[in-house]
Parts: structure tokens; sequence; C-alpha cells
């Protein structure tokens, strides 16, 4: 039974993770319509920052200043910086082909996603920059109960998970740039015409997307300890399947999809065998397609004629 | 009060974007189709005049005339994965193009093909094997595939757009992770299926990169002929009905799912022609021939091509491997290249030609100024040299500043390089002016100091970066027209 | 505008002319009266998923000829060929490689897989090619004859590594775990059937080297596992792997063969790893290559000294060439490193090579990580 848990709990850290990281691929893509194919490497520069607040600080074993605080100023940094990366790829990718069809971003994102990776890999090497959170965060300091062991970077990526997801649903529902994300989602034109500035409303989205993406990425590397320049790839893939498994458009259901591939992965490589996790994952991922063809919680498209 | 008249109202703002009732179906029946403005526009329509056929004909004797005029090992080897890219488009096509299915698992087929090949035409299975002769196991195997794609595209009928893309692309990961785990005593797991046999046509076994460049040049113009003629049968009007709104399509008793299902099939079997050759040419398969950057390659030479346009895809497939294949892989092509593209971008882009004159004499002039002031400053800065050979490195040397720590400051200058790039997009049209002049020496000053020493890194940025401007450039793609899309 | 349009690629045209033409003409640099010029190649994945190791591999080579270039008075150059440790890129590589006359060897692949895909090349253009880290048993039976290599290979570091772990570590029962690359399977395939003879039960799992999160594998460590054995290549996420042990509180032991051999990288307290050679921070011989290593490219682990040694056998028998009087060329360069006896090198063991392409008497080392992170080798 302990196994069980165990395996449950890494399955749903995991899955926090690739949740916040879909959520932010939800809302780019329930706004414009983008596939965005960088919204990886957004997750992975967010790493890299992360690791040189670390460094700059001390390093993991002799840092200058107090844990918390450094936390504090690694997820901010990391929001802020990649949130402004985000903003400045939509300024000068997207926009131009906002009225392209669709399959034509998709290009440019590979491109962006390229150019990001290469570039990190041009500016910071090739070598694994490691967070060694043992080093700062006891590992120790968690709780146990019976055989199962949840560590305390655990505890915070869940915690700060949940606090990111409901702040993000207050914001898209209560307040009125949530209200012009959503308009804008619903009717690009129609938004316009109701004197909604579409501009800065994409750009807000994509702002609150890549930070997402940015402190998700701090979290990828406090929990997993290694920053290299294609971390984000196979992170953006997931994140790719859990907004679409999950219903493109619906935050919860991004947030579902994560969960699920967290715990599917987990549980499969507990029980069944490590070597073919991803093609039970797939194969898991394929019935739930075939079942709900919208998504778990995706709304039925009406095919306007 | 004024008695004059009011001015004459001024035309219509000129149009942007799509627009209603020019779509390209009513354009293309009326004959007014986009062209491409001035000379290019003429030049189009005179190739048009030429007529598809002909035209195609003169792109096959000349593409089979090129080892004739002597391609080197290497440039044979580039045409090659040229052409079976370029196979590849030409079938994603039919499903990307023609159908509107995002297909994002078509590498599956590919490898389906390559390794269905090697183990028909290998020693890998039974204690000899089997060694099919070649218009046994291609056929085979193309048939296979054909019934594959069909497998695969029976969720297209419950699922739609983004949902089947993700589906099939989990068909296209499951398969790289089927060939490396499972059975690796036949499929050989990591290790891949080694000796595969030669393809032999009419007995004749063909052993060398020209006989399987030529035999790429007829199996692709051999290709494009059938789609050409599939695409104005029954078959292509019911995949352009379907791709342009499924609902009217269906209400006028096309069979939407069968028709969907016989694109996956088509795309699949061409996907598996192209893997057959691909596995004679390399004698052995490996799973990690057929990941998802294969995919992202076939992909881009498709949508920049133009999808939908069979010679689109074949020529955007085929330009986007010779600059990446070719061209990047060598450093002092991707010199010209860099250098060619800057400048190219701003004879094209930069009207009238005194602005253009001036923003390349004030770049020279500036060059020099900071030049002379770095060297007279520090000695260090100036330590190093141009890593540019030939012509460009020499004509360099006194104009771009290369200092000693030549690796920290080019990468400061490459964060610079970007962030000022994304500032002259915001920018109005004077500070433009001024602020081009210090962005291009920024770039030859980090080209020279530090993309030009990473040869292989400095290619994939390169191949990103053309990628993002070509789509900003021209999204319809090179021979694509720009059509409307209804989004629900 | 017409005109604009016809000076414009008028412009181009008269550029690319230019460019081709110098490019043709381009003289060699003059200056030293009978200088050793020749080019080498240099294959691996520099960019992509592994690109740690494949510049690590370019950047020893890189300071293998600086160094031999000063000692020798040669002018040597490398041309880099990215392969992202794909064979079909491999062999393109190979073939720019094979129709560029001026090189006449090549460093790498570094990948068995492509090793097998571009020795029918290589050996066709009759150009040596050394590898650095092509491990499996299979490439030296023969079938490429102007391949050779700087590690031994897998059928000797499995069944040694399998054979100390039965005698020393007595496990009841272990995990291994492979990384779904070649070398990996290799060794896995060689060890296997060792431990089963023996009667050890033996958990076999799988995983992607992209993987970075192995806490769902770590969980199934059971506690009468007491030895975990990961021939990996990619030495951080052993370390990973390391961390994850620990935090769920398994005693399990790490055993890792020579991929994970990275001080400063990999270095979970009471660890056994196996290698090719000893850690060359430790070799007072080397003492100097390895400052220089670690001042321009900061921490490597151990794929770049074999690639150091290939690129240094490469040198030495250009030099040689000359000091004969002849151009280098294809054909003698390979005949020099046939004949290749260095009696000692930066891996502190000599290199000889055997007819078919393997070092002589090659051998594996075993270190012990000790709680500093110190690599302690066990004698024997």
């Amino acid at each position: 039974m302990g196994f069980f848990f165990q395996e449950l709990v890494n399955g749903i850290t995991t899955g926090a993770l690739y949740s916040l990281v879909a959520l932010g691929f939800s809302m780019v893509y329930g706004v414009l319509k983008l596939l965005n194919f960088a919204h990886g490497d957004l997750y992975m520069v967010g790493a890299y920052i992360g690791f040189f607040v670390i460094q700059w600080f001390g390093g993991p074993s002799s840092l200058s200043i107090a844990v918390p605080l450094l936390l504090l100023i690694m997820f901010v940094l990391a929001g802020v910086v990649v949130g402004g990366l985000g903003v400045a790829i939509e300024r000068f990718a997207y926009r131009p082909l906002r009225d392209a069809p669709r399959i034509a971003p998709l290009i440019t994102a590979i491109g962006i996603s390229f150019f990001l990776e290469n570039a990190a890999l041009l500016l910071f090497g090739a070598q694994f920059r490691v967070y060694n959170t043992a080093d700062f965060i006891s590992l120790s300091s968690g709780i146990t109960i019976g055989s199962v062991t949840i560590d305390s970077v655990q505890i915070m990526v869940l915690v700060l998970g949940l606090l990111l997801t409901v702040g993000l649903r207050e914001l898209v529902n209560r307040t009125k740039l949530g209200k012009q994300m959503r308009a804008v989602a619903a009717d690009r034109e129609a938004a316009e015409m109701m004197g909604i500035n579409v501009n800065f409303t994409i750009a807000a989205t994509f702002f609150l997307g890549s930070a997402l993406a940015g402190v998700a990425g701090v979290m990828g590397g406090l929990l997993f300890n290694q920053v290299t320049p294609t971390i984000g790839f196979i992170v953006g893939l997931k994140a790719f399947t859990a907004a679409v498994v999950g219903g493109i458009g619906s935050l919860p259901g991004a947030m579902l999809g994560g969960l699920l591939i967290g715990v599917a992965e987990s549980m499969i490589t507990g029980y069944i065998s490590s070597t073919y996790t991803n093609l039970f994952v797939f194969a898991l991922l394929i019935v739930v397609m075939l079942v709900r063809p919208s998504g778990l919680l995706g709304q039925a498209q009406l095919q306007k004629v | 009060m004024s008695l004059d008249s009011p001015p004459p109202p001024a035309g219509p703002p000129p149009p942007t974007g799509p627009q209603v009732g020019a779509d390209e179906w009513v354009a293309r029946q009326a004959h007014r189709r986009e062209y491409l403005p001035s000379w290019l526009g003429r030049a189009q329509r005179q190739a048009e005049r030429i007529g598809w056929w002909p035209r195609l004909a003169l792109a096959g004797l000349a593409a089979a005339a090129l080892p004739l005029v002597g391609l080197g090992g290497f440039q044979l080897q580039v045409g090659i994965d040229a052409l079976v890219i370029a196979l590849l488009a030409v079938g994603l096509n039919i499903t990307v193009g023609w159908t509107g299915l995002l297909d994002l698992g078509y590498v599956a087929f590919f490898g389906f093909g390559a390794y269905g090949f090697a183990l028909v035409s290998s020693g890998q299975v039974g204690t000899n094997g089997i060694h099919l002769p070649s218009y046994l196991s291609i056929p085979l195997v193309m048939i296979a595939a054909a019934v594959l794609g069909l497998l695969v595209g029976l969720p297209s009928r419950r699922l739609v757009g983004d949902y089947l893309a993700i589906v099939t692309l989990f068909f296209g990961e499951a398969f790289v992770e089927f060939t490396n785990n499972v059975a690796p005593n036949t499929l050989g797991g990591p290790n891949g299926i080694v000796g595969i046999d030669p393809i032999s046509i009419f007995g004749h076994q063909i052993t060398t990169n020209t006989g399987y460049y030529l035999l790429l040049v007829v199996v692709l113009v051999v290709t494009m002929a059938v789609l050409r003629l599939l695409e104005f049968s029954r078959t292509g009007r019911a995949w352009r009905a379907v791709r342009e709104d499924p609902l009217a399509a269906g209400s006028m008793t096309i069979p939407v799912d069968r028709v969907k299902l016989m694109a996956f099939a088509f795309g699949a079997a061409v996907a598996a022609l192209a893997g057959t050759i691909f596995a004679a040419q390399q004698i052995s398969v490996f799973p990690t021939d057929f990941d998802t950057p294969i995919l992202i390659l076939i992909y881009a030479g498709l949508i920049l091509g133009g999808a939908g346009s069979i010679a689109g895809a074949a020529t955007g497939a085929l330009v986007i491997m010779v600059i990446y294949d070719g061209l990047l892989r060598s450093p002092t092509d991707s010199g010209y290249l860099f250098y060619g593209l800057i400048l190219l971008t701003l004879v094209v882009k930069l009207r009238p030609w005194r602005r253009l004159g001036l923003v390349l004499g004030a770049t020279v002039a500036l060059g020099f100024a900071v030049h002379a002031i770095a060297a007279a400053v520090s000695a260090r800065a100036v330590a190093g040299s141009p890593t540019s050979t030939g012509w460009i490195g020499t004509a360099m040397h006194d104009w771009v500043i290369v200092p000693a720590n030549a690796a920290v400051a080019g990468n400061w200058g490459f964060v610079a390089l970007v962030c000022l790039l994304i500032a002259l997009v915001q920018v109005s049209s004077r500070t433009r002016t001024i602020l081009l002049p210090p962005t291009l020496y920024l770039a030859a000053f980090v080209w020279e100091t530090r993309l030009s020493v990473e040869p292989a890194v400095t290619r994939q940025l390169m191949i990103g970066a053309i990628l993002i401007v070509m789509m900003n450039a021209r999204p319809q793609g090179l021979l694509g027209q720009r059509r409307v899309e209804a989004i629900t | 505008m017409k005109s604009s349009m016809i000076v414009a690629a008028a412009a181009a045209g008269a550029l690319a002319v230019a460019g081709c033409a110098s490019s043709s003409t381009s003289s060699t640099a003059g200056g030293a009266t009978k200088s050793c010029v020749a080019s080498t190649g240099m294959e691996g994945p520099l960019t992509g998923p592994v690109a740690v190791l494949g510049q690590e591999q370019l950047h020893f080579a890189q300071l293998a000829v600086l160094r031999d270039n000063l000692a020798n008075h040669t002018k040597i150059t490398i041309v880099q060929g990215d392969t992202q440790l794909n064979p079909a890129q491999a062999t393109t590589v190979t073939q720019q490689f094979t129709s560029n006359s001026k090189i006449v060897a090549v460093v790498g692949p570094a990948g068995s897989q492509e090793v097998e895909a571009v020795g029918p090349l290589m050996a066709r253009a009759g150009l040596a090619f050394i590898s650095g880290s092509a491990t499996a048993a299979a490439l030296t039976t023969g079938k490429y004859p102007t391949f050779f290599r700087t590690v031994s290979k897998d059928s000797v570091q499995g069944p040694q590594d399998a054979n100390y772990i039965i005698n020393n570590l007595h496990p009841k029962a272990l995990m291994i775990v492979d990384d779904q690359e070649a070398y990996s399977t290799g060794l896995v395939s060689a060890m296997m059937p060792i431990f089963q003879a023996a009667g050890i039960k033996v958990d076999h799992e799988s995983v992607s080297q992209k993987l970075t999160d192995f806490s769902s594998l770590v969980a199934k460590v059971t506690p009468s596992t007491t030895v975990v054995v990961l021939p990996w290549q990619v030495a951080s996420n052993a370390q990973q792997f390391g961390r994850n042990l620990a935090q769920q509180h398994k005693k399990a032991v790490i055993f890792g063969t020579d991929g994970l051999f990275s001080p400063g990288t990999f270095s979970i307290n009471g660890s056994y790893v196996s290698s090719f050679g000893p850690d060359i921070t430790a070799l007072p011989a080397d003492k100097a290559i390895a400052a220089a290593a670690l001042a321009k490219f900061g921490k490597f682990g151990t794929f770049g000294p074999p690639v150091f040694a290939a690129q240094h056998v490469i040198d030495e028998a250009i030099a040689s060439v000359c000091k004969s009087g002849q151009t280098p060329s294809r054909a003698n360069v390979l005949a020099a490193i046939k004949k290749t006896n260095e009696a000692t090198t930066i891996l502190g063991q000599p290199i000889k090579f055997t007819s078919s392409g393997d070092v002589v008497n090659g051998k594996f080392f075993l270190f012990k990580i000790d709680s500093t992170g110190k690599y302690n080798l066990i004698p024997g």
C-alpha cells in the first residue's frame, strides 16, 4: 500500500509541474488558437534563470541569503523575465501572422524553439547545470507517513501549483482582464468592436502564460536538479498533450490533463514496467481521447454553418 | 459655412488580411489568382503559360542532369536527403495540405516503410533472412503502410483538429519507442537493422549514390505526376471540400469519413515508398532516424513551400534541406548565407535607394570609427582576428572588433543583438533608420567573435531564424495561395 | 520596381561570384618554409539532447590539436561535423568529410550505431577514423578496416563488472536499468547472463536517456535490492537517481560503468564506477592538460580524454608522415596510425592498436567514491 501512495505522490508532483506548463499553453491557445511549440523552451529559460540566481547568491552550498528569500527571488525573477520574453516573442513573431492560416505560426513556433534552445547552448554551454537542491533544502526535511516520503520540495511544488492555478482561475473569472481574455478567446473581431484593446489583452495573456512556464521551470530545476538546453522539449510536448487531453481552452482541463499524465506515468512505471511506460501512457491517452473526443473537460465544438 | 463642394470621398482603404468574397476557390475559378508583385508576378504568369506538366518534366530533367555537371559525394548525399524529404512533404501534403488534417505522426509511416523494407529485404528475419526482390517488397510495404494509415486514421471519425493531431502524435512517438524497445531480436533495438539489400530495378542493383539520386528523382517526378492526376479527380475535389467545410461536404453526399481515411492511406503509402528508398540507400535503419526532428523538417518544407500545392511541397522541402543539410554544414557557406541574407533583406525592404545607401555607408563608417577608437583605447579589445576565412575575413579585419576574450564579449553582443532586433520591429521608421547601422555592425561583430566559432550551434540558430523570417515574410508559403480559414 | 530588382540580383550575383572566385584561389597561410598542413574531421553530437558529450569531445580534440601543433610545429585544423548521435546525419557528415580531400583522418563518431552506419563509407574512402566512445564489441570484428578506438569494448567491461559485483558485493537482488541506447543495452546483454547464472534476482528496467526524474523508478527499489547497476552515458542522470534514492531513504548502492565516470558530476558516496582509464586529474603527468581543460571548458567527465588520445594519435601520425618528407594523405596517415605505439598517453596507459582496431591490453579500472566525491582506485 505504501508503494502505491509513494508512486501516487511522485505522480501528482510531476503532474503538477506539467499542469502549470499546460495552463500557460492552454491560455495562449485559447486566445490565439496557436500551438506554441516554443512554450517548453520558456520553461527551460526559467530553469536557467533560477540556476543563475542561486549562483549569484553564492551557490547551493554557501548561500548568502535565507532560503525562503532565495526561492521568492527565483520565482519572481523567472516569472517576470520569461513573461517579458514571451511578450517579445509574440510581438516579434506571432503578431504578423495573426490572420494567416493556423498552420503558419506552427512553423514560426518551431523556428523560435530552435532559436531558443541553441541560443541557450551558445550562451550557457552544453554542460548540465545543477541546482543541487539537497544542499540548501535538506532531504530529510519533509513528511514521512509510514513508508511514504514526501520531500519538502515536492510539497512546495504542490502548494505553489495549487495557489497559481486557483489564482489564475480567479483572474480569468473575476477580473476585468480575465473577462477581456475570455472575450478575445471567444471572438476576436467582436471583442475588438466592443472596445477591448486586443493587442494588449493578447500580450497580457502571453505574459501570464510564459510567466507560468518560467515559474514551472524553476520548480523543475528544484525537483530534478538538472538544467540543459533541451529539457524544455519533452516538457513542452507533455504540456501540449495535457492541454489537449484535458480539453483545449479549458484551464481546469489542462490541470487535470497534466495530473493524469503525471500519475499515469508514475503508476505504469511502478506497476507494469518502466520499459514500456511511454507506450502504455500513449495507449491510455488514446483511449481517453476516443471516449471523450473533445478532451476531458472540453466543450464539444460547435460546427458553424 | 462653406459653399464649396465637399472633397471627393477617398477610395476604400487597401485590404489587409482575408476578405469576404475574395477567397481562394472563387478567385481560382475567376482566374483572378494572386501573383507576386512586379517582375516576379510576370515571371509567374509566364511560367503558368508553359503549363504544369512541361514544368515538371523540365524540373525533373534538370535535377537528373545535375550529376552529369559534376556533383561531389557530399552534394549527392545532400541531394538524396533533400529528395527523400521532398517525397515525404509531397505525401504529407495530401493529409495536411489537401484534407486539412494535422497529422503529427507522419514520420511513423516513413519509419514503417523503412523498417518494413529492412525486415523483408535483409538477413534479419530467420536464419538467412528474407531477401524479397525489390519489385515485390516495395509494393508490399506500401500496401501494408496504407493499411496502417487506415488504422491510424480511424480516430479521425470521432476527433477533429488538434485532438486528432494529438492522437497522431502518440502514434508517431509510439513508433520510435516500439522499434527501440520491443522485440530487440527482430527489430534490432537501438542497434537497428544493418545490411539491407540494395534496390534492384529490372535486375540492375543500385549501389552508388548517383544511382539512388537518379532513382529518387524519377520516383519523385512520377509521384508528383500521379498526385497531380489525383488532385483534379473526384477524390482530390472531395479532399479539398472536406478541408474547407466538412459539414457542407457531407451534405453534398461526400463520404467524409471515408475521404479522411483515404487521405491517411495515400499519405502513408507515399511515406512508405520514401522509407524503402531511404533504407536501401543508408543500408541500415535505426529508431532515431524517425524521430521528431525529421517530422519538423518535413513540416517546415511543406509549409514554407506552400501547403496545398504539390510543387510547393517539393520546392519548399528541397530549399530547406539544401540550406540546412548542405549550405549550413560548411562554415564558409554559412558566412556567405549570413551576410548575403542580411544584405538581401536590406535591399528588398529598405526604400528609397538613398536610405539604403545612407544606412550601408553609415555602417561602414561606424565600423571603422569604432575599430579605431577601440584600438586606441585598449590593445586587448582588438587582439583577436575574425574567424571568417577568405575575402570576407580580410575585409573584416580592420572593420570589426574582435577582442582577446572573444567568447564573453560575443555572448553579450548576441544578447544585445536579439534585443535590438526585437526593438527594431517596434519603433518608428526614422528611429529604425538610426538604429540600423549599429545593429548591422553588432551582427557582424557577433558573427565574427562567436557564431562562426561554433558552426554546429550557428547552423541550428540560422535555420530557426530563417524559418521565423520566411514565415513572417510569406505566411502562405513560396508557392502557396492565401486562404481564408473559417475558425470556429 | 523592375530596375531595383535587377540591381539587387546583380549585386547578389557579384557577391557570390567574388566569394566563390576568391575562396577557390585562397592562399594557404604562408610564412613557414616547410610547414605540415593538414585537416582532420571531428564528428560528434555537437547539438541536440546529448550535446554535453559531443561538446566535451570537441573541446578535448581542440585542446589536443593546440598542444600538438605547438609541440610538433604542424598546422593541423579541425573540421567539425554535427551528427546529433543520429546515424543518418552521421552518414551526411561522413560524406562531407570524404568529399573534402584536405581531410586525412577523422575523430569520431561517438555512437556505435553511427560507426555501423559510416564504416563502409570510411573504408571506401580509405579514411582512418578513431572513436573515443564507441564501445560495441561487434565493431572490431574486421568489418571496418579503417576503424580504431581508444577505449575498450563492452565485452570486456560487462563481464568484468558483473563478476566484481557477484564476488565482492554479494547482492541477493539487484536492479539494472538501461537508457535505451546501444551502449547501455550492449552492456546489459553482456551482464545479465552472468547475474542470472549466479542465481541473483534481477529487475531489468529501461528508461529513456532524456528522462530526468527517476522517483517513480526508485520507488520500485525494494529493501532487498542492494545494488543498482546503471550502465548509462549521462552521468548527471545517475546523480539525480542517487538523489532520488537518498530522498526515498533507499539503501541500494549504485554501480556505474565508464559512462558515469565524471568526478564533479557523479559523486554519490559509496558508489562504484568502472572506467577504461584512471581519473586524469589524479595523474601527475596530466596535470597541465587537466588544468587547461578545467580552465577553458569547466568540468569534464569521461568522454573528453579518450578523444584527446584519439586526436593525439592522429596528430602524431601526421607529424611522423611530415617528418619523413611526405605530404600527409589518407593512405600514409592510415598506415602511420596502424603503427602507433605510444608508451604513455593522457589515459595513463599505452596505446597500440590490434589489427582489428582495438586497443591492445585494454582493461578496466574500478573506483569507489568516498564522501568527499573523490574517486578512489580499487586495487587489483
